[in-house]
């Protein structure tokens, strides 16, 4: 009786995390979205949506400790809980930085990323990033994790290209400073959340087969 | 089952046992007392006689064995005891109850219990001829003293009786087990060994299983059904939990979802978790319907999501899905099909409506009058084209039946090319007509229509003295026709649409070439018409090669 209710509710913990992943890619659109079309009321949706992550964050990290302290789990459910509540926090941070994103577009006057396309292949990158990593964790899918962890490379290399070309847009139009600046703001968030991204997908090989991993050791 | 039936057997026993004893002892007891008893009159009897003979030398030597002797005289004091040496100390013995009836009546008896409450003492008394009264007594056994005496026996016998009873119980319980242990529970009715009155338990269950048996066929049965009927719908069908739980898929919804039935059981949630999805199951366990169209890939589907109510509690989801890919870019078609021809229409009407005021209100020169109702002339003929391919286009879309004959394609070729030959020559391109002569069944005025659109189309959007040559080729399994000019070409992202209605690659040029934006809509529906395929090659600059393909039957 004691253990399919704990089964139910490490069920129950399973689910609300894939939600509240499935919150952090909705954050991350909405902000590429709004990038996109550089429209500050796009850039307002985002808002509910990082309070809603900070709300679950909340919920799933009493959930947690709740398990822990009624049920002291051990082996693959102790290990379970414990990636979730490291994983939330990666998904908090996520949705805090959407919303700095959305942020910043409220303030750029109409630009969009189509004036630098290089920000939304980031964009790009580090939402597919995210996608992985809870898909990884839905299906316990190392082989997945260790994409997403290799793909963070890629993220990286696009900052280091965002960032030069900034430099040359800056030299040959200083006008635009302002807005390279922002642009740089919002790569530096982006590659934020792909590091984030490659935590949880770290967290999800701990939780499946018990070894933790940081990316330099893949 | 073998502690009770040792309990039973065990508390017979024992019951058993205790009333034997108790009856036996009981028995014993007076047979004992009355024997006893008679012993001690005669015992009496005979001791009296002695002592009237011979007096206290009868004493003497005598050995009264379990008895005692008192001999008192008529006053009560004690002449003689064999237990008591010195008799002078012992008190009177009148008052006694035994003497003193003696004394009274010649024989007394009386029966004392000791201080030792295990002993009896009985007296028996009787008057000599003298006076004088001899008294014998006897200890007797109580009850008490014989049961406590028998207590060593009796316990042997007690753990004999326990020893027998665990046997008999565990040989009993097992006899009595076995045939039910050995009941075949598949097959009730056909156990021999059974109980006879297990009958009505077995003949139940033996009802019951059928029931069952019956039941889980008819589940089966259902479920096949329901299970054939919902794989072999192209609709997606999900059915879920009131918590989010799939409880059954079908296979389109499978495919769709990219997944396998390995996923029922699991949360809606982890087959995808697009926002739309969790509002559109969110709502529906809410207890409201809901729709919403959501895009997988290229295609879109129409989700729609029901509650499904149990009393007024929502007990799960039902959604539905299907692919409105087709419907939504036909409807899209048509929305801009009206607004296309409405565009194309209104634009040579105010043209001609221009020209007209002008003329009326005699603000055209007369030199300039023929040109002005030329113009209003061409547009109005170029009304009239419109709508007849509109016409036409709505025949073929209406599907209506057409008259099928045989026609010659390098016929019908040469007529187009003929009729053509004037706005060719304005633009000095050569028209030629080479290939096999090529017999289809076909509807003539279609593959006028289409032939002539081609060739047009040729003319139209070549350069000056460019050519177009019309070849036919009748081939094995096909008729291929083929329409090559060295024109302006196609660029490579126009090449997909320009088979749709009222598309233009030019749209400022338009006007110029005098065009519906129909031609070719009206050649891809000709060949459709015919089950022909058309194929495009284009290159900018250098010029399209248009194929029509017609297959033999």
């Amino acid at each position: 009786m004691m253990r399919s209710r704990f089964d139910e509710q490490l069920a129950t913990l399973h689910k609300e995390l894939i939600r509240m992943g499935a919150l952090c890619e909705d954050a991350i659109s909405s902000a590429r979205k709004a990038l996109l079309e550089g429209s500050p009321e796009l850039a307002e949706k985002v808002y509910p949506i990082d309070a809603e992550i900070d709300r679950m964050e909340r919920d799933i990290e009493t959930l947690c400790l709740k398990l822990l302290l009624h049920q002291q789990p051990v082996a693959r459910d102790l290990r379970q809980i414990s990636a979730a509540l490291k994983m939330i926090t990666d998904m908090e941070r996520i949705g805090d930085q959407a919303s700095d994103i959305a942020e910043i577009i409220t303030f750029m006057q109409g630009k969009t990323s189509r004036d630098f396309v290089l920000i939304d292949d980031m964009a790009a990158a580090a939402g597919r990033m995210v996608t992985d990593s809870i898909d990884a964790y839905v299906r316990g899918d190392v082989e997945l994790a260790h994409r997403v962890m290799r793909e963070d490379d890629i993220v990286d290399e696009l900052f280091s290209k965002v960032r030069k070309s900034l430099i040359d847009m800056m030299v040959s139009s200083p006008d635009e400073g302002e807005f390279a600046l922002d642009i740089l703001m919002i790569a530096k968030y982006f590659e934020r959340i792909g590091d984030h991204a490659t935590n949880i997908a770290e967290w999800v090989e701990f939780a499946v087969t018990g070894l933790h991993v940081t990316e330099a050791e893949i | 089952m073998t502690g009770r039936i040792f309990r039973s057997i065990f508390l017979v026993a024992c019951i058993v046992l205790v009333v034997c004893f108790a009856v036996i002892m009981g028995f014993m007891y007076r047979y004992f007392a009355s024997t006893q008893k008679e012993a001690l009159i005669t015992e009496t009897a005979l001791a009296a006689s002695g002592v009237e003979h011979s007096g206290m030398e009868y004493f003497d030597g005598l050995d009264g064995g379990k008895h005692r002797i008192t001999w008192v005289d008529s006053s009560g004091r004690v002449l003689y005891d064999n237990e008591v040496s010195d008799v002078s100390s012992m008190e009177n013995h009148a008052d006694r109850e035994e003497i003193a009836e003696a004394l009274a009546t010649g024989v007394g008896e009386s029966e004392r219990t000791s201080e030792t409450l295990s002993e009896r003492t009985i007296y028996y008394a009787k008057r000599l001829s003298d006076g004088s009264v001899l008294r014998l007594s006897v200890n007797r056994y109580t009850i008490v003293a014989l049961v406590l005496g028998m207590l060593q026996p009796l316990a042997i016998i007690l753990a004999l009786a326990i020893a027998i009873s665990a046997f008999a119980a565990s040989r009993a319980s097992k006899r009595i087990v076995r045939p039910f242990n050995n009941i075949d529970l598949d097959h009730p009715l056909e156990n021999d060994s059974a109980y006879k009155e297990m009958a009505p338990f077995l003949t139940r269950l033996e009802a019951q299983r059928r029931r069952i048996a019956a039941q889980s066929e008819e589940l089966n049965r259902k479920c096949e059904e329901f299970a054939a009927i919902t794989d072999n719908m192209s609709e997606c069908l999900i059915l879920l939990t009131s918590d989010g739980t799939i409880v059954a898929m079908n296979k389109a919804s499978m495919q769709l979802f990219g997944t396998d039935s390995g996923c029922i059981g699991n949360d809606i949630l982890t087959l995808d978790r697009r926002s739309e999805l969790r509002e559109l199951v969110g709502s529906a366990l809410e207890g409201k319907h809901c729709e919403m169209i959501i895009d997988f890939g290229t295609s879109k589907y129409q989700f729609s999501a029901d509650p499904v109510l149990h009393d007024t509690v929502t007990d799960g989801v039902c959604i539905l899905a299907f692919d409105v890919t087709a419907r939504l870019l036909a409807e899209t078609q048509r929305r801009e099909f009206s607004a296309n021809v409405s565009h194309e229409i209104k634009t040579p009407l105010q043209s001609i409506i221009g020209s007209a005021e002008l003329i009326e209100n005699g603000l055209v020169q007369e030199e300039d009058m023929p040109r002005f109702i030329g113009h209003i002339r061409s547009e109005a003929s170029r009304l009239v084209m419109l709508i007849g391919d509109v016409i036409r286009l709505s025949q073929i879309d209406e599907g209506v039946y057409m008259e099928k004959e045989p026609v010659d394609l390098r016929e019908l070729a040469e007529e187009t090319v003929m009729s053509l030959t004037h706005s060719a020559d304005a633009k000095h391109i050569s028209l030629s007509v080479d290939g096999d002569a090529a017999v289809i069944t076909g509807v003539r005025r279609l593959l006028q229509e289409m032939l002539f659109n081609l060739c047009d189309n040729a003319v139209k959007y070549n350069v000056e003295g460019g050519n177009v040559l019309i070849d036919i080729r009748d081939g094995t399994d096909a008729i291929l026709l083929t329409v090559k000019d060295t024109g302006i070409g196609i660029p490579l992202e126009a090449q997909g649409r320009v088979f749709e209605r009222f598309y233009r690659v030019d749209k400022s040029h338009s006007k110029d070439t005098g065009g519906t934006g129909l031609g070719l809509s009206i050649v891809k529906h000709a060949a459709l018409y015919h089950g022909a395929e058309i194929s495009l090659d284009s290159t900018v600059g250098v010029g399209t090669t248009i194929t029509v393909r017609f297959k033999k039957q």
